[in-house]
């Protein structure tokens, strides 16, 4: 019996892992923010290697710090302390992920789901990490009944339709993907995705256009609330975390929001250039201009994020009125940066403004020339050669602009027009504006679309 | 004792026996498995650091790397090395002081005696070839502008451009503002190539971003830490295309050739037919934006179909690092294939060619993804280092972010490159740990070229580090299989018909195709002859030539295990 016992024990032991032991972290190596959020967890789950709470602190500290292999290493510990917690198994998962270890992060999605199989972020994580492994049957049935879970459902789609194209299915991927379209259309994979299934099925055109709309869309994607990880994202509060906090507020338009993100983040660490550079244009947004004004000098007293910031300058003078003090700013711009495309496009704005129109179409070329695809540095450039009599040249920029055909793409059109009349060519002229009349509609823009229609009937 | 027990001993005592002599073979280093790759840069007298003028500013160009061609200058038959020199970035107009270290071009002075034993050696030539250029020097490309039957040198910069003719003496002369090429954007990648089939070799161009020293930003990893900025910081820079006009001119064309129409973070450049319509098309690796695939509309023009092709960004739709290429027919379909590299946590990318310009991101699927995942890949390409008929992958890696396990330490941006083996075209295995010592070096590889330095039917690799010294890697390991190098030669015009396709056909086995080129991988040049490995069998029924202008030839009753050279008018159409 004692044989047995000890064979049993033996059996044990051999069967359970031993929990890997705790990351060695060089914490002098962190900047001061980053290490005084690591320290303490360090320090406690060193102290108490077998307490899952606190190597699970740990781990997740790291995590949230993005040292993804640090924090690997510590929720295996933790998943080994505590192994039938949700938890550290499915945070591993999404680490393991971020490291583009697939399979390793759908085995750990696996065991997440038999401990919590009602966890939707966890069933979608799994069905991406098998179809990023190339297990796409698995993927497969993830997908079908994820497809099911209305918030789960745009996601879902993609999926079938990715494993369907896989498979040379494109006829049935491109219902998956359209469906997917019409539950989140701004779905810019998914656009995507469509596109190289309309290609392969002979749909050129359409491939076109959904290319178009994925380039439109950036990188879009129909989130899950996942609180797990939302808590882990959540401890992150240093100086960069706020900056970044602060740019989304901002591209979602919530200006006196992003004001106060970046000015916490200049709390915690004054020296962060870019958070400054931002706030010369959002406060300038709010016309606090002698704020705008602070937060500029001090980009320039630390030297870096010079070019945008002579720009932001130059922004904010314009919006004040001060034309000529906003062409210096831009200038100082270009001088940083001889290839800044936007500070020379502002630059001839600024040089419209106190009639030296010369200037402004020297501005404007140098603009389209540094960014050939800047489209309204061009049709600003056409506006100037119009002005100077340049008509043919005028023709030759802003016929470049006639696709793609989007909210400016009118003004543009009825700028052809206007170049084309004045070259003696009438009859085009006539067509090219009746052709911006007519999408100006399209687009809703009535008063331009009634303004070139008055223009098109002086013509005639 | 029975004769069963005895017998049994006997085994038991063999067993026993071979266990013991297999241990101590296992222990004596002259009985390991050979090297398939000894390093040899210094014992070969290559020996390089590159400077990359970092200054704890985290200025971009510190951690870009550069370049190295692997040509041969002189025509002696053996291929030469030009490496690419960076500099100081501070003060203004350090980098361009006589005292700023230049570019180096390194002779090879190979000898293979009567028994065929090798001795290799490369002296330092730079000097009395005129070969230093000074600056930040970033990539080489390697063609023969002129027709003069020398290949000639052309460098991208942080900084200007130079054009190196060879002068057929040994020496170079700087032409580029004769020849209308001086370019002052940060250039990068650049390829020779013959887009509108007239016999005179144009030039492609690469251009990164829009950074400057007084424009530099500041950024930090996700730890917070200080390190180099995305190359999202900044803005990119439209690529270039010069046509060249046959009289040792180049006109810039890109504009009217379309080429302005869409642009990134350029850093990689290869050129193939990826339609498969027998003209020259351009894949431009761009860095975080959408990759061009520039299909030649054979009229002057190119349209981009990157994203329409499938081979601008992953399968997600997002842009990834793209910084080397490997352009080349891995499966032996006839078509041309694109491998490329990409940053740590991205995994580098396998697009295949359905053979008419549309491609399948398949690195998953071949494996290649989970191998990659933890590396930055720079310098690649396919080369069949066993010589088994099957194009392999060797990609030079380092990091451009601090890498997490080596925070702290000194240059923190350390990685082992990596070689994979090609099974049969359905998967790749990666060799590296079996592959030699050198694989498990850790340094911040970048560039590397390709070809058969010491002329003994293998292809060999030198890569560049940054801030680091170059490495040589002689291949020693194509376990008995056979291989034919070739060299194309034609006249008057594009002597080394760079474009061209070479085809081996094989009774009963897929023709193994190779582009004639120089261009691909990461700021670097490779030679111009093509190598085929064969496997087991040296039997060679026919080589097809597909020369640049279309036209076909085809020669019979060649043999294996040795260099050929084609020209032009001497096999059957």
């Amino acid at each position: 019996m004692f044989v047995s016992g000890c064979a049993s024990v033996l059996f044990l032991a051999l069967a359970q892992p031993a929990p890997s032991a705790l990351p060695k972290l060089q914490l002098d190596s962190f900047p001061p923010p980053t290490r005084a959020a690591i320290a303490r967890p360090y320090a406690l789950a060193t102290a108490h290697p077998d307490d899952v709470n606190a190597v699970g602190a740990l781990a997740r500290a790291l995590h949230a710090w993005e040292q993804w292999n640090a924090a690997h290493d510590t929720y295996v510990r933790a998943h080994a302390l505590a192994p039938r917690s949700f938890e550290w198994v499915y945070l591993d998962g999404v680490v393991l992920q971020r490291l583009a270890r697939q399979r390793e992060a759908a085995a750990s999605f696996e065991q997440a789901g038999r401990l919590r199989p009602d966890y939707l972020p966890a069933r979608l994580k799994l069905a991406d990490a098998l179809l990023e492994s190339g297990d796409l049957d698995a993927s497969a049935r993830l997908f079908e009944a994820l497809a099911g879970e209305a918030s789960a459902t745009p996601a879902a789609e993609f999926g079938l339709g990715r494993i369907d194209a896989a498979r040379g299915r494109h006829e049935t991927a491109i219902d998956h993907f359209e469906r997917a379209i019409a539950l989140f259309p701004e779905f810019a994979a998914a656009h995507y995705a469509v596109a190289q299934s309309y290609r392969a099925v002979g749909r050129r055109a359409d491939a076109q256009a959904a290319i178009a709309r994925h380039q439109q869309y950036g990188a879009r994607w129909p989130g899950v609330d996942d609180p797990v990880l939302t808590a882990v994202t959540a401890l992150r509060d240093d100086g960069q975390a706020r900056l970044q906090e602060g740019v989304r507020l901002a591209e979602r338009g919530d200006t006196a929001g992003a004001i106060a993100a970046h000015e916490a983040a200049l709390t915690i660490d004054p020296s962060i250039a870019q958070a400054h550079a931002n706030l010369i244009s959002l406060y300038a947004k709010q016309q606090n201009w002698d704020k705008a004004e602070e937060h500029y000098r001090a980009v320039v007293a630390l030297g870096v994020n010079l070019a945008d910031a002579h720009y932001d300058h130059g922004v904010m003078l314009g919006m004040q009125d001060k034309w000529p003090e906003a062409a210096e700013a831009y200038r100082q711009a270009i001088a940083v940066n001889p290839r800044h495309a936007r500070a020379y496009n502002n630059l001839g704005q600024a040089l419209e403004r106190v009639q030296d129109v010369a200037g402004a179409a020297d501005a404007y070329r140098h603009a389209v020339d540094n960014q050939p695809s800047f489209r309204v540095a061009r049709f600003n450039l056409g506006r100037m050669l119009i002005a100077r009599g340049n008509y043919a040249e005028a023709v030759r920029e802003l016929e470049t602009l006639t696709q793609p055909r989007d909210a400016e793409t009118p003004r543009y059109l009825f700028a052809l027009g206007t170049a084309y009349v004045h070259a003696g060519r009438r009859e085009e002229g006539i067509k090219w504006a009746t052709d911006a009349g007519a999408l100006a509609r399209e687009f809703g823009q009535y008063e331009l679309a009634a303004a070139i229609d008055r223009e098109i009937a002086r013509l005639k | 004792m029975s004769a069963h027990v005895k017998n049994t001993h006997a085994r038991l005592f063999f067993v026993s026996f071979v266990s013991f002599v297999s241990l101590v073979a296992a222990a004596q280093p002259g009985l390991r498995p050979r090297q398939i790759f000894i390093e040899s840069a210094a014992a070969t007298g290559l020996t390089f650091t590159h400077m990359n003028g970092a200054t704890g500013k985290f200025y971009m160009p510190e951690i870009m790397g550069a370049g190295v061609a692997l040509f041969d200058y002189d025509n002696d038959g053996d291929l030469d090395v030009f490496i690419i020199q960076g500099g100081p970035l501070e003060p203004a107009g350090a980098r361009d002081s006589s005292a700023a270290p230049t570019s180096r071009l390194f002779r090879n002075d190979l000898t293979i005696d009567a028994n065929g034993r090798r001795t290799m050696h490369f002296t330092d030539v730079t000097d009395r070839a005129h070969a230093g250029v000074r600056g930040y020097g970033m990539g080489v490309a390697v063609g023969d502008y002129d027709n003069d039957g020398y290949l000639d040198l052309f460098v991208t910069a942080f900084g200007s451009t130079t054009l190196l003719h060879n002068n057929r003496d040994g020496t170079f002369s700087d032409v580029t503002k004769e020849a209308g090429v001086g370019d002052t954007a940060w250039s990068t990648s650049a390829a020779f190539f013959d887009y509108d089939r007239d016999g005179y070799l144009d030039l492609f161009v690469a251009h990164y971003i829009d950074f400057t020293l007084a424009g530099n930003k500041q950024c930090a990893d996700s730890a917070g830490s200080r390190d180099y900025c995305t190359p999202r910081a900044f803005r990119p820079v439209p690529d270039r295309l010069f046509h060249n006009d046959g009289r040792g001119h180049f006109v810039d064309v890109t504009e009217a050739a379309g080429i302005l129409t869409a642009y990134g973070n350029g850093l990689g450049v290869a050129v193939g037919d990826y339609d498969g319509d027998g003209w020259l098309d351009v894949y431009v690796a761009n860095d975080a934006t959408p990759n061009q695939l520039w299909i030649n509309q054979k009229n002057g023009t190119f349209a981009d179909e990157g994203l329409l092709s499938g081979s601008a960004v992953s399968a997600a739709g997002n842009p990834e690092g793209s910084m080397g290429i490997a352009s080349g027919d891995f499966d032996l379909d006839g078509d041309e294939d694109l491998f490329v590299t990409n940053i740590v946590g991205e995994t580098s990318v396998l697009y295949v060619n359905d053979g008419h310009g549309a491609f399948e991101d398949a690195r998953a699927r071949v494996g290649l993804a989970a191998a990659t995942a933890a590396f930055t890949g720079f310098g690649t390409d396919w080369i069949d280092y066993d010589n088994d008929g099957w194009p392999d992958l060797f990609v030079a890696n380092g990091a451009v972010n601090i890498v997490e396990t080596q925070r702290g330490q000194p240059r923190p941006y350390r990685m082992h490159d990596q070689l994979f083996r090609n099974l049969e075209g359905r998967r790749f295995e990666e060799t590296s740990a079996s592959a030699g010592p050198f694989f498990a070096l850790r340094e911040i590889g970048r560039g590397a070229a390709f070809g058969d330095i010491d002329n003994d039917g293998d292809v060999d690799i030198v890569v560049t580090n940054n801030g680091g010294p170059v490495r040589l890697l002689l291949n020693q390991g194509t376990a008995g299989n056979h291989w034919i190098g070739v060299r194309l030669e034609q006249e008057p015009a594009n002597r080394f018909a760079i474009g061209a396709r070479i085809g081996i056909e094989r009774a009963g086995r897929p023709t193994l195709w190779r582009r004639v080129r120089t261009d691909g991988s990461y700021l670097s040049a490779s030679d111009v002859r093509a190598h085929f490995g064969l496997g087991p069998s040296p039997s060679i029924d026919a080589i097809v030539v597909q020369w640049p202008d279309g036209r076909t030839e085809r020669w019979t009753g060649v043999s294996a295990d040795r260099f050929v050279t084609l020209r032009r008018g001497t096999g059957k159409p």
